[in-house]
């Protein structure tokens, strides 16, 4: 069970919530204070939410805040921004990320630049709750993370919780603020009973009481002196469990919970890879092209003279995620091969 | 000592059921009302609420198979 080095600063608690729960916690509370917030997307109703961020908002608010939508990407995110600008504040269910593309003009061209193009006139405060990640044999449509993809372009803030405590306090952050925000939660994290028994470090105590986690804060989770590892949402799991098994091999690692990918906090990598001189980023995203670069460059550009030994990433092989249980373990990053690309570069040059 | 059984009528066949997660340690305090384990009947999420404040005790920990009418937990 994880225990947030800051969980009390916002109350203790005694409940150890999923992340589903936690994050479902912050839709009600919002949704109670401020009447302009509703939710609307595919099966998010009835059903409260594939990933079950929306259980029971239907039967408290009404059908009219709890909006079931056909398979219409385009057409119901297209609603949500109409309403962001009229002054709603949306939140849109889109449960896999893999379908995003259906609906990519309505996210990027419209809902990431519309404050920007029509100069500052209008606001889009439209958060999007996003399941995403594999790792569950449900093969290449229903597996990507795509985090890359929309990190790259301007006008999206991107959260990616990894526990129940950050999950909470991040869609209280993603509510409140006044443009397009992402909320984008890995399946295997969320602890709903059908993906699988919980992750135990994905569950946190989470205090009653409303708080706010600020974008662009990476958590330090564990220190080290040896090497930095990097992680986002699921991955953060994987370097925790690394560091455990390094720790037996002598090895000190650091492990970084970026929380958000936008904004990212370049300064915290910076400062612990000054530290340490090895950085290995971890990410379920796809290699090339991607996250791991962004963070190796951003180190590297600052300051060459940091590296005792070449940054590594570990990262998903740029192929499509395969259907077979056996390949698409072959695929993931997991604590092993985060333990291996340490020790690659571990060894004296 | 107030049992925190599985409702008869929680779902309405002989199927088991599984303990997803409990929302407290064994030994918290809990308060009535308050949700305090979550289950799952096939890909069906449910929940059971405290029929009284006081120290839970779990009986049945994560990913035990129950059934109805089954005494997961005391509360007291």
């Amino acid at each position: 069970m994880a225990a947030p080095p800051n969980a009390s600063s916002a109350g203790q608690s005694d409940r150890i919530l999923t992340m589903a729960r936690a994050g479902r916690e912050a839709v009600f509370s919002a949704m109670r204070k401020d009447p302009k917030v509703f939710v609307i997307g595919e099966d998010v109703g009835k059903l409260g939410g594939i990933f079950g961020t929306a259980v029971g908002v239907q039967e408290e608010f009404g059908p009219s805040r709890a909006i079931d939508t056909p398979i219409s990407e385009t057409g119901f995110i297209g609603i949500a921004c109409g309403a962001a600008m009229a002054g709603m504040r949306p939140l849109v269910e889109l449960a896999y990320v893999d379908f995003f593309g259906v609906c990519f003009n309505q996210i990027y061209n419209f809902a990431a630049k519309t404050h920007y193009m029509s100069g500052g006139q209008y606001r889009m405060p439209l958060t999007m709750m996003i399941g995403v990640g594999g790792g569950y044999n449900n093969a290449a449509q229903h597996s990507q993370t795509l985090y890359g993809t929309f990190a790259h372009m301007p006008g999206i803030k991107i959260v990616v919780p990894s526990n129940a405590y950050d999950a909470k306090g991040l869609m209280h952050a993603c509510i409140a603020d006044d443009n397009l925000t992402l909320w984008m939660v890995h399946k295997a994290t969320c602890g709903l009973g059908w993906l699988g028994a919980p992750l135990k470090t994905a569950m946190a105590a989470v205090p009653e009481t409303d708080y706010s986690i600020p974008f662009g804060e990476a958590r330090v989770w564990r220190e080290g002196t040896d090497v930095t590892l990097v992680g986002l949402g699921l991955t953060v799991h994987h370097c925790l469990q690394a560091a455990d098994l390094l720790a037996t091999s002598g090895i000190s690692a650091e492990v970084i919970d970026l929380r958000s990918l936008v904004p990212l906090d370049r300064e915290t990598i910076f400062a612990s890879v000054a530290k340490t001189g090895r950085l290995v980023v971890v990410d379920e995203d796809y290699s090339s092209f991607g996250v791991t670069g962004e963070i190796i460059a951003s180190i590297a550009e600052r300051d060459p003279r940091l590296w005792k030994a070449p940054p590594r990433r570990v990262a998903y092989p740029d192929v499509p995620v395969p259907f077979s249980r056996p390949l698409e373990d072959f695929c993931m990053p997991d604590a092993q091969k985060v333990v291996a690309a340490v020790k690659s570069i571990m060894v004296p040059h | 000592m107030i049992d925190l059984v599985i409702p008869e009528d929680l779902w309405n066949d002989d199927r088991e059921g599984v303990i997803v997660t409990w929302l407290y340690q064994d030994g918290a305090s809990v308060e009535s009302g308050k949700v305090v384990v979550e289950l799952m009947v096939e890909k069906a999420q449910m929940e059971l609420s405290a029929p009284a404040s006081g120290r839970l005790t779990i009986l049945a920990a994560a990913d035990a198979i129950v059934h109805r009418g089954e005494v997961i937990g005391r509360i007291g």
